[in-house]
This record gives structure tokens, sequence and C-alpha cells, in this order.
């Protein structure tokens, strides 16, 4: 029986996500853009989704637009946001998704300006350093609402106050967030925030991106006129339809969640805390409930990683997308960390299937692995 | 007054088949293959492939080589990503596209942003059977012309495009030629090592398989490169990003492979529920044309006008029926189908056409009850009107 | 392929059972017809009115070429306009009608079409009877 710690990489899906999909995973069901019977069933089928993603972040069903998934989202919101405009001043913090930074390196190429905003050793993003190059050229500010690496939560709201006297529009990943923390899209005050479901608990293949009616989002993919034309394509309905399953179970049981994820993050920290030669990165942030980051001194976070899926535990040395990259991770760079510290990082996310003899598992196997090497892991 | 429905809108959306829905489920479970492909541990790897098998299953269906599938979100992203990608890449070269009023709008939209952005295309008219010719296409090349996206089949009629004919024209002036084949794979014969194809469309929900994704062939030799839509290095070699839903790309790759078993089998029996369609419709409406071509057709789908009534009550009328007015992502907006007007049909009777599209799980007797009442309604509404 | 969602009960049985549809026998004394739209515009209606010699309509006949709406609309204009004075007949707002059903403002184009059709058949009242009782008192009516 494995155990799998990797769910900032994906979550498995929820049954009760997967019974609200299995009937349109089979029989006969429309298109959603035909006007007959079946095609209407599908389309009142998606309002429902599109509410109920709504309801999770506190937004309007219309300012819900679905993607195929967390990385379309970013890439809609950071080139939809800049396309047909003057070249300005892109900022995004120096701990962005790949998702996020990629676009952005593509308006580059295209002739935008682009600058990092720095974060402090503890991953939180330094608002006098934001402010410093905020001025008014700059078009777009792109912070994500908690890292997904270390789980440092950043201070969005005060990321929009300080765009706004600017006239800068704000967009955030909320990707790690939703399902473990409350989101608040009119409070928080963006304009853009992106959403996947498969990071609680529901299908791979879906995620969305919630627009402010003031924004003018030129799509990237046409053709159909789709999600407000503003991205074509048939949906994909039964995704959807789990998508909006997984976000009404994450509103309804956020709080026991919240506690039972952080009930073993603590567990797993004290026990870490008890061991010699491992740090918790981005330790005096607040962070997400269900992600430690640590950094084993003396191994390598890949080494790490294969040792402990020999035994059954599956966890990441960064964010799986960097996975087999060999670099260190960019975030931890950031942050001031050492290069070889940051190749010893070892990331643990738990979810909602996790329980607490899986934390004493994995503690066991880091003792276990630490007896193989110079004492580094042995107990204090 | 629920009535049961029967389902002829398979060009629209086909029902998922059940064979692809239980590889699917099995794959959504927890015991199954829930984790992240990219990720390196042990379940990623098992994601990782279900992902690659599916990949050659895509592949085996067209002929093509596995690393030639791209994964895409669906068909409309891989027309965008084609022609996008196309167009940016090779812009130094040249800034003109040839392509057809008839294509689906996933096309169209995409020629029409380019050309917004400064491109130049060149919008190919059918002939009176709903054909691109090869020589339209011919006619239409110029040195800066980068390249022609010609459909394969036509969604709303069903008429085939001589590709193999339009590739060897595309060929021989070094421009690249993408076809979209939502419509035709599965229904007919592709094999891309034949065809001088550079970039061909697939989608999952067209044959059996889930909505929201698609495939994108990128022929390998010779090599043809594109500008992504999506940025982020990795996935899908680095031309599509995004984590790839197993799921969904193993429904995709479990219903291409039913689709080859089944093409030899399927067609000529499609073909002929399709013919015998046509046959009761006109023995009981006489007046009632095909549109498009009268032979050139694909198996499952049959556009057919009926003069003198009003369309949009027709449709109502056959309530019992889901049929289309039009291709499904355009009926929402209920205007003229700009297919049959640019076969010359006028708009009423353009309005007054039904596209009928049958598929793996149309019975005979269902296409029986749709004849009954089609003909019921069509005289019902016949009479009501006033002469002329 | 479409429903009784789409329109209210009202219209879609209308539509499903025109009532009045058709043309009267030829030879029906007191017959006003009438006629509006064209098949290029998507909708051609033509409206019957048997009057008596009180002016009253005394019943009604219709063809219809048009989308569901219109459709229900003339069956339904033909059961009210029944029994009621000519002038009655040609000032009544399909259009109110349409609107009181719910049906979508696109739909008030095919209203106008049917109110057109009814005026002119009752605009034909005068030529035809302007010699006769009952036309004095359609004029004093009106």
């Amino acid at each position: 029986m494995s155990i799998y710690l990797d769910n900032n990489a994906t979550t498995p899906l929820d049954p009760r996500v997967l019974d609200a999909m299995l009937p349109w995973l089979q029989g006969t069901h429309g298109n959603p853009a035909s006007i007959h019977r079946p095609g209407r069933a599908a389309r009142a089928a998606l309002d429902k989704a599109r509410a109920q993603v709504a309801t999770l972040v506190n937004a309007q069903p219309a300012q819900v637009v679905f993607t195929s998934g967390g990385t379309e989202a970013d890439n809609l919101a950071l080139k939809g946001a800049c396309s047909g405009i003057p070249r300005g001043h892109v900022l995004i913090s120096a701990i962005e998704h790949a998702a996020v930074q990629a676009p952005a390196e593509d308006l580059r190429r295209q002739g935008w300006q682009v600058r990092r905003i720095p974060v402090d050793a503890d991953c939180r993003i330094e608002l006098n350093g934001l402010k410093k190059i905020l001025d008014h050229d700059v078009c777009l500010v792109s912070v994500m609402l908690a890292n997904n690496e270390t789980g440092a939560i950043q201070d969005v709201k005060s990321v929009v106050a300080a765009a706004r006297e600017h006239g800068a529009l704000v967009h955030t990943d909320a990707i790690q967030v939703i399902g473990k923390l409350p989101v608040d899209f009119v409070t928080l005050g963006v304009g853009l925030l992106s959403l996947s479901a498969h990071k609680l608990g529901g299908p791979r293949g879906v995620g969305a991106l919630i627009v402010d009616r003031r924004v003018d989002l030129v799509p990237q993919i046409t053709g159909g006129g789709q999600e407000h034309a503003q991205r074509g394509g048939t949906e994909d309905l039964a995704g959807i339809i789990g998508f909006g399953k997984a976000a009404e179970l994450a509103y309804l049981e956020l709080d026991a969640r919240r506690r039972h994820m952080q009930g073993l993050r603590d567990t797993l920290e004290a026990g870490i805390r008890a061991m010699h030669g491992i740090r918790i990165f981005a330790e005096h942030a607040e962070r997400l409930p269900n992600t430690v980051q640590l950094g084993v001194t003396g191994f390598d976070g890949e080494m790490v990683v294969m040792e402990l899926d020999k035994r059954g535990i599956a966890v990441s040395s960064g964010s799986a997308c960097h996975s087999g990259s060999g670099r260190p991770s960019h975030v931890l760079l950031a942050m001031g960390v050492d290069e070889v510290q940051a190749r010893s990082a070892v990331r643990i996310s738990f979810g909602m299937q996790n329980t607490v003899d899986d934390v004493h598992t994995l503690l066991a196997s880091l003792t276990t692995l630490a007896s193989k090497r110079s004492g580094a892991l042995a107990p204090a | 007054m629920k009535q049961k429905i029967i389902y002829l809108d398979y060009a629209a959306t086909t029902p998922v088949d059940p064979r692809v829905a239980e590889k699917m489920c099995q794959c959504l479970t927890c015991e199954g293959m829930f984790a992240n492909p990219a990720s390196a541990h042990a379940p990623g790897r098992a994601a990782r492939g279900a992902v690659e098998r599916a990949r050659s299953q895509v592949a085996a269906l067209v002929g093509a080589e596995a690393g030639e599938i791209i994964f895409t979100s669906g068909a409309t992203e891989s027309d965008n990503l084609a022609i996008k990608g196309v167009a940016h890449f090779y812009q130094q070269k040249g800034r003109h596209l040839i392509t057809s009023r008839i294509e689906h709008k996933a096309v169209l939209d995409t020629c029409k942003q380019l050309e917004r952005d400064g491109f130049q295309v060149t919008w190919l008219k059918p002939d009176v059977d709903g054909l691109i010719q090869p020589s339209m296409v011919e006619q239409a090349l110029r040195p800066d012309t980068v390249l022609v996206s010609i459909m394969h089949v036509n969604n709303e009629i069903g008429t085939i495009n001589d590709i193999a004919a339009i590739g060897r024209i595309t060929r021989a002036k070094g421009v690249y030629l993408h076809v979209d084949a939502a419509q035709s794979a599965g229904k007919l014969p592709i094999d891309l090592k034949d065809l001088h194809v550079d970039l061909m469309s697939f989608s999952g929900h067209k044959l059996y398989g889930p909505k929201g994704i698609g495939a994108l062939y990128v022929r390998s030799q010779p090599r043809v490169q594109l500008d992504p839509l999506m940025h982020v290095g990795g996935h899908e070699h680095g031309l599509r990003s995004g984590t790839l839903a197993t799921h969904q790309i193993v429904g995709m790759g479990e219903a291409f492979e039913l689709a080859r078993q089944e093409l030899a089998n399927e067609a000529p029996q499609l073909s002929a529920l399709r013919d015998e369609l046509w046959r009761a419709l006109h023995a009981a409406i006489p007046e009632a044309v095909v549109n498009g071509h009268p032979t050139q057709r694909v198996c499952g789908i049959l556009n057919v006008a009926f003069p003198g009534i009003e369309g949009e009550s027709l449709l109502f009328a056959c309530g019992a029926l889901a049929v289309s007015s039009g291709s499904a992502c355009t009926s929402a907006d209920r205007e003229p189908s700009f297919v049959l007007r640019a076969l010359g049909r006028d708009d009423q009777l353009a309005g007054s056409s039904i596209r009928f599209s049958i598929g793996r799980f149309t019975t005979a007797a269902e296409v029986e009850a749709a004849v009954r009442i089609v003909g019921e309604e069509y005289h019902r509404l016949l009479d009501l009107a006033p002469a002329g | 392929m479409f429903s009784d969602t789409d329109y209210s009960t009202t219209v879609w049985s209308h539509f499903r059972a025109p009532k009045n549809a058709g043309e009267f026998h030829a030879g029906t004394p007191g017959v006003l017809s009438g006629t509006a739209g064209t098949r290029k515009h998507g909708r051609v209606v033509a409206f019957h009115l048997q009057v008596m010699a009180d002016g009253r309509v005394a019943d009604c006949r219709y063809r219809v070429y048009g989308c569901p709406a219109t459709i229900a609309l003339c069956s339904l204009t033909s059961e009210i306009l029944k029994g009621g004075p000519l002038a009655a007949a040609a000032a009544y707002s399909v259009v109110a009608l349409a609107e009181q059903l719910g049906l979508p403002a696109e739909k008030r184009a095919a209203a106008i079409t049917i109110e057109d059709a009814i005026r002119n058949a009752a605009g034909r009242y005068n030529s035809h009877l302007r010699s006769t009782q009952a036309s004095t008192e359609f004029t004093r009516e009106l």
C-alpha cells in the first residue's frame, strides 16, 4: 500500500466527485452549444458547475471562464490581459509557477518589460520591493496567493492596494489555496484569479479563470464563442461537472479539511524538529495547512524522493513540473537559499486521504534513511 | 410531455462508448493512475505509461508516429495551435494563408484573428456541391503563402475534400497544409504516411471519446515547427503545456483504438443506414433535397433542405428528435448556416435545413421513427402555410 | 428536438394544435382577407375574418408560414377575436398578447405581422360593405 504525499502536484479524485461525473461519462449527452433537449441539459449542468465554482471563491457565475486547467488559466490571464494594448511593464513575483513565468517570458519576447518582485528569506514577497518598481507603465502584476513549493501565503490584498494607485491590474494564481483556505475574489480585489480542479479532489484537465467584468481580456483560443466568447471549444462536460462538485464539497468542508491537514502537518513538523539536519523552508511565514518543504542536509532531494519511492511513499523534490530538470528550485534561490541546500529540498503535501499513520511511516523512513548516512538524519 | 429523445446529432457530439467510459473510470479512481504524469514517483510513472499508450493508439488510427501526436483540450485548440503556430513561426517567410468559407468556426475565427493582426487570408468559396477543389487552392497560392487550412469532412453537410490532391499541390510549393479531421477520423481511412499533410486536428468527443480532449498531428519528416499557444516547457514536447488529464487522454486513446478496429465494418453499415434514411425521407417528402455533394460524403451525415416551411417551426415540431439546424457550435445564434449560404442556398432554404447525423448506436428503428416524425410534421406545417 | 420548456405551455400547445387554422369554404358570406409578411423575412400571415351584418366577427381562419411563436399567436388571436366587434379586432394588440405570454422581444415582429394582416382584412370592410347598415355602425364604433 503506497502513501501519497504529493497532493500539491495532484490530488486523488474524491469518490463523490467521481459519482457526480460518472453519469456524464456514460450515456448520451448533448453538446452544450446545441439547442435541442440533450444540448440544453448539458448547458444546465454546465451552468450549475459554474455557480458552484463561483460560490467557492465568492465570485459571480458570469465571471467564471472554464479552461483546460490552471496552466491555460494563467496563460489566458497574462496573455489575454496584455494582448491588444500598447506594450508596457509586467511585474511577477520571483516565486511564480512556470505557468505564469512562461507566458511572462513570451511577453518579454514580444517587447514587454517583465520584472520580478523579490521575496524575503521566508518566501514572502517584499511589498517595499514591489512599490519601488510600480509605476504607471505597469499594466499587470501577477502574484500567487500561496506558493506551491513552500506553501507561503502572499499578501495579495496589499499588492492590489499598491497596484491600484498606479492603475495596474492584478492577477493571482490561487490554485494551491482553494480547498485549503477560504478564497474571496471580492475581498482580494484582484481582476483575474486562476483555479484548477485537480488540486482539490477534482479531475485533471479542468481549470478556470475568474475575470472581473471590467477586465478587457483577449481570448487565446478562438472559435465557437463558448465561455462568454473568452475561450472557444466544446467544454469538457464531465470534467467541469466534476470541478463543480469538488468546489461545492470544498466549500462545505473547508474547516474540517483545514483542521485535518494542519493536524498532519503539525505532527510531521514536530517529528522533524526532533531530528538533526532537517530544516523547514519558509518556516516563519504563514503557510498552507498541508505543505512542508524540507531541506535534508547532505542529501540530494531527488535521491530522497527515489529512496522514499522505493518504500512506497510518494513525495516531490520540488514542483512536479520541474522534476527531472535537475535545476534547483527557483523559489528557494529567490529566498536566498544556497544552491546545495536548495538541491536538498523535499516537499511533503498532505491531502484528505492521508492519516497520522502516514506521517509516522514517513518519519520512520526518514530516520531509516538517515541511519544509512553518517547520522545526518538521526533523532536528536 | 417527456418523450424519449431520438439522438441523431452525432456530428455535434457522440455518446461516450461504454468501453471508453470504463477505461476512463479506471484512471479516475484512487486505485488507478491518478498521479501527475510529470511526477517522478511510481504513480506518476504509471500515469505516464498510460498517456504514451494512448498516444500510440491515436497515432495508429491515422498512420502517424506516436511522437507526432500532441494532446490538446480539443479540436478547437488543435486548430488554434496549428494555424497560429505556423503563422507566427514562419512569418518571416510570408504572411499569407489560404482557407475556405466552410471551415469550422475554430478555423474561421482563428484566421480572422490573424487577419486583424496583419496577416492576409484568402477565403475559398466551395463549389455548388460544397467541395473545395484542389485547383482552387492551386490558383490561390502566392509566393508568400505559408499555410493552407482545409477541412477533411465538412461538419454540416459531410462532403469530403480531396486532401491527398491538395497536399500534393502544397508540398510541391513548400507550403504547409493543415487539415481539420474532427469529422473524418474513424469514419474514413486516413494514412498520414501517404498524405502530404503537415498538421491534422482530431477531436475525442466526435469519435465516442470524452469532451475536452483532442490532438494535433505535427509531421516530423519533413518537420513542421510551431509557436506554442501556451507556454511552460516540458509537457507535450514543449508545444502544449498544462498537467495532462490522464483519464481524458486514456479515453481518447481507447476511442481511437476502437475506431481502428471497427472502421472497416462500421463505415459501410452507417452508409447503408444513412442511405435508408434518405430513401425513406425522400419517399415521404418528395420536395426534400440533399445539401452537398450527392456521393462524395462521409458515412454519418445527411443534411436535407425542406422547401416551403419555416425552419424553426420544423425543428420545434420535431421535438422528439435531437438534430441540428446548422453546426452545433453555431446553432445558438440561429443565423442561417454560412456553409449552406456558401452553397448558394437562400436564407429560407438554409433555414429549413436539418442535419441528421447518425453513429455507432443508431438503430434502424430510430431512423424509421425519425422519418415518420419529420414526414408528419412537414406536411402539417405545409398545410398550415399560405400558398406561394 | 425542442420541448415545451422553450415556450410557455400555452404557446407550445397552440403551436402543436393550432385552432381555427385554414380557410373558409368558397362562397362563405362576409369574409374579409388580409395578408402581411414575406417568406424572405421568415413569416407570412393570411388572416380571414367572417364579419356578420352587425359588424361582429363570427369566425376566423388563417394560414401561416413562420416560427412557432407566429403560429401560436395566430391561433390565440383567432380565438380572442371570435365574437367581438370588428373594430376591436382591427385595434387588437397582438404585441401586447406576445408580451403577456412572455415571448422574447425578438418575437415582436411576428406579432406586428399578424396585426398587419388583421388590419389589412378589416380595412376591406368599408370598400366591400360601404352601402350597408353594418358599415355605418362600424364607422360609429371607430
